[in-house]
């Protein structure tokens, strides 16, 4: 997926939800959000949570918005219940943040097989494009017992192996990568993807995910 | 996931619990795709092609959601309902009916047994439930599968406690869309219409009642859902106060036969609604104006403490009014109350134990909620939030006790609607009915004591 052909896309028309609902959802200020994973703070910091992992200086994340009940509401409907339509209330505001960020190349996290059985689409990739996982690019590596992440616990999730693997087509030494998620959380299945993407040469990755 | 969970019932299974079912299990499309229609199998609606696109050439429907996503990717599982029931379905209900309930019930039983259509148009405050015991209890004697579904889901937690105590051994599933509560195969089900999708040919009486409230009346999904969830050969009854037109057209058309309870409990009739023109009467209010009238009226209320309700059309215009009444009347206490108030069931509370002698309030209370003995004055009764079902039912509200069966109903407007005159033609309907089975019960009983 290239940011050209990214801005091709039509946009959508806006705004597709009411000013009253659009309220609800809380916008982090950049300006005071933590330097590293992108959680709204009151000063421009490093959170605790992220004094917690092993520094890397080529990684940070942005996220646009808080993850509050109205998040939590949107995801029930959208990811949970399956809701394709409701693609539409974020898809410009991810593609806009999206496009000044600038990258060499985008990588979007991918869903598993069985997720894209029954849910039938990748949630990040339904904002900006096709629905589908991306099919160069982060793979899912078949894992043996997989329990979703959202019924995991903190601890559990932290010590997850890696995921992901990249296709052997896909090169990006020396690219300035963006990865979009749709929930940072702890953050290990985005730093996951981040580590393997600096390891094969990235110059820098910058994380993208609607909510924190 | 055990296999009489489907037992009539149509549901999206993972590919994992589908393989566990047995091999009677009937795997049914769960949409229909052509070049120039999408269709959902589970509530039968028309989708848009582009909102029901999902990517890769499959599609889902929107319609449905609430009830776990039905898609392409997906098939329906449906066992055939198979009457599998063993639980004591004896009746354990020991009230008395009376003899127009008792008629009204007799006549019931008789189309349950035909397996027929039928509706019941009981006035509100008739008892319609303890009217339905005798009937739901011979057929689930008989082992057929019952179930009793409104479109309210209030009315259905209302009923729930009322038929547990009436078949006290008897399991019953209670399911909506606030339930957590698993799902349980049960001779007797007691659910919203909206669940009714999840079934398929799996009653044998099924009962709606509230048939007239809102969403059902205006909603052709659920009429679906009606048609699926019974088996081909089974019995439909609907239960109203408030019969719409199109259910009273099938009556004239002869392809819905009908009973009447047009006398309340306490063999009373619905009080007549008196209109009273009083074109200003909201300019008034504003302007810090009680209405003569209405002043009269209060004065009344207030020398015989007789408890009261006011329906007004608007949320905005309850404090107004109270705020007017109560300087007019300081000694006069009142509350305002509408849907989304958060103190609703403390406000509804202090009603019934008679803290405050009357509730300003909208539409809300109309059906359900009950104050014995009083009297209702509707403000704007002319605007059009009050549909004719929604007046009848709020005269309903007057006059519920035997102590005090007659009630006032007045209803101030600026001009006649066509929904108020047809709500005061029904009343006078159903108490010109009701004073002929009076007539015809007193004939009776006299007979029989010569
Ligand atoms: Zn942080
Ligand atoms: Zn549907």
């Amino acid at each position: 997926m290239t940011l050209p052909w990214l801005l091709s896309w039509q946009t959508w028309p806006h705004p597709v939800v009411c000013p009253t609902c659009w309220q609800t959802f809380e916008r982090i200020t950049p300006a005071t959000a933590c330097i590293s994973c992108g959680r709204q703070l009151t000063r421009r910091q490093m959170c605790s949570d992220c004094q917690r992992w092993p520094s890397q200086p080529r990684f940070y994340n942005q996220a646009l918005f808080c993850y509050n009940a109205a998040m939590h509401d949107y995801f029930q409907r959208y990811k949970f219940q399956g809701d394709y339509r409701l693609r539409a209330v974020f898809a410009a505001a991810m593609q806009q943040r999206l496009a000044t960020l600038a990258a060499d190349c985008v990588v979007a996290i991918p869903v598993t097989p069985a997720t894209m059985q029954y849910r039938g689409f990748n949630q990040v990739t339904g904002w900006l494009g096709t629905g589908l996982n991306d099919p160069v690019g982060l793979q899912t590596i078949a894992q043996t017992k997989a329990r979703p992440q959202s019924q995991k616990t903190r601890a559990e999730r932290l010590t997850t192996s890696q995921p992901f693997s990249l296709s052997s087509t896909f090169t990006v030494t020396n690219q300035r990568v963006v990865i979009v998620d749709d929930i940072y959380t702890t953050g290990r299945t985005i730093r996951h993807a981040a580590d393997l993407l600096l390891e094969s040469g990235a110059k820098s990755v910058i994380g993208l995910t609607l909510a924190r | 996931m055990q296999a009489e969970e489907l037992y009539g019932r149509q549901l999206c299974l993972t590919p994992a619990e589908a393989r566990e079912m047995p091999a009677t299990t009937v795997k049914l499309p769960s949409m229909q795709v052509t070049k120039t229609l999408i269709q959902c199998c589970r509530c039968g609606s028309d989708l848009n092609r582009q909102l029901a696109q999902l990517p890769a050439a499959q599609f889902y429907c929107y319609q449905c959601l609430t009830l776990g996503r039905v898609s392409t990717l997906t098939s329906l599982y449906h066992i055939p309902e198979p009457n599998k029931f063993k639980a004591d379905t004896t009746l354990t209900w020991t009230g008395q009916l009376t003899a127009a309930q008792a008629t009204c019930a007799a006549e019931l039983q008789q189309h349950f047994s035909k397996r027929e259509q039928h509706l019941l148009w009981a006035v509100t405050g008739a008892g319609k439930t303890e009217m339905l015991f005798p009937g739901i209890a011979w057929a689930l004697a008989q082992g057929w599968r019952v179930a009793l579904a409104s479109p309210r889901v209030d009315v259905c937690l209302e009923l729930y406690p009322r038929l547990q105590a009436a078949f006290a051994h008897l399991p019953i599933a209670l399911l909506h869309g606030h339930n957590p509560a698993p799902y349980q195969y049960c001779q007797l089900t007691i659910c919203t219409t909206h669940q009714l999708l999840r079934f398929r040919a799996a009653f044998d009486v099924l009962i709606i009642d509230e048939v007239d409230a809102f969403p059902f009346a205006a909603n052709p999904r659920l009429a679906y859902a009606v048609k699926q969830a019974r088996k081909p050969e089974s019995a439909l009854l609907y239960l109203t106060a408030t019969p719409s037109q199109a259910l009273l057209k099938q009556v004239r058309h002869r392809t819905l036969s009908i009973s009447y309870l047009p006398l309340r409990f306490h063999q009373h009739l619905l009080p007549p609604i008196r209109v009273s023109l009083q074109p200003r009467w909201w300019a008034q209010f504003q302007q810090g104006h009680l209405p003569t009238k209405l002043r009269r009226w209060l004065q009344q209320y207030v020398t015989v403490h007789q408890r009261f309700l006011i329906f007004v059309p608007r949320i905005t215009q309850l404090a107004v009014v109270q705020q007017v009444i109560a300087t007019a009347f300081p000694t006069l206490k009142g509350l305002t109350v509408h849907a989304a108030d958060a103190q609703r069931l403390e406000k509804v509370q202090a009603m019934r134990t008679q803290q405050v002698q009357y509730l300003v309030t909208t539409t809300i209370l109309e059906r359900g909620v009950t104050f014995p003995g009083i009297d209702v004055i509707v403000l704007g009764a002319d605007d059009a939030v009050f549909s004719t079902a929604a007046l009848v039912q709020i005269a309903g509200r007057a006059g519920r006790s035997a102590q005090r069966p007659t009630g006032l109903v007045r209803m101030v407007v600026s001009h006649y609607t066509r929904p108020l005159k047809a709500a005061q033609r029904q009343i006078k309907q159903v108490n010109r009915k009701g004073r002929r089975l009076r007539a015809k019960m007193s004939t009776l009983s006299a007979t029989t004591e010569v």
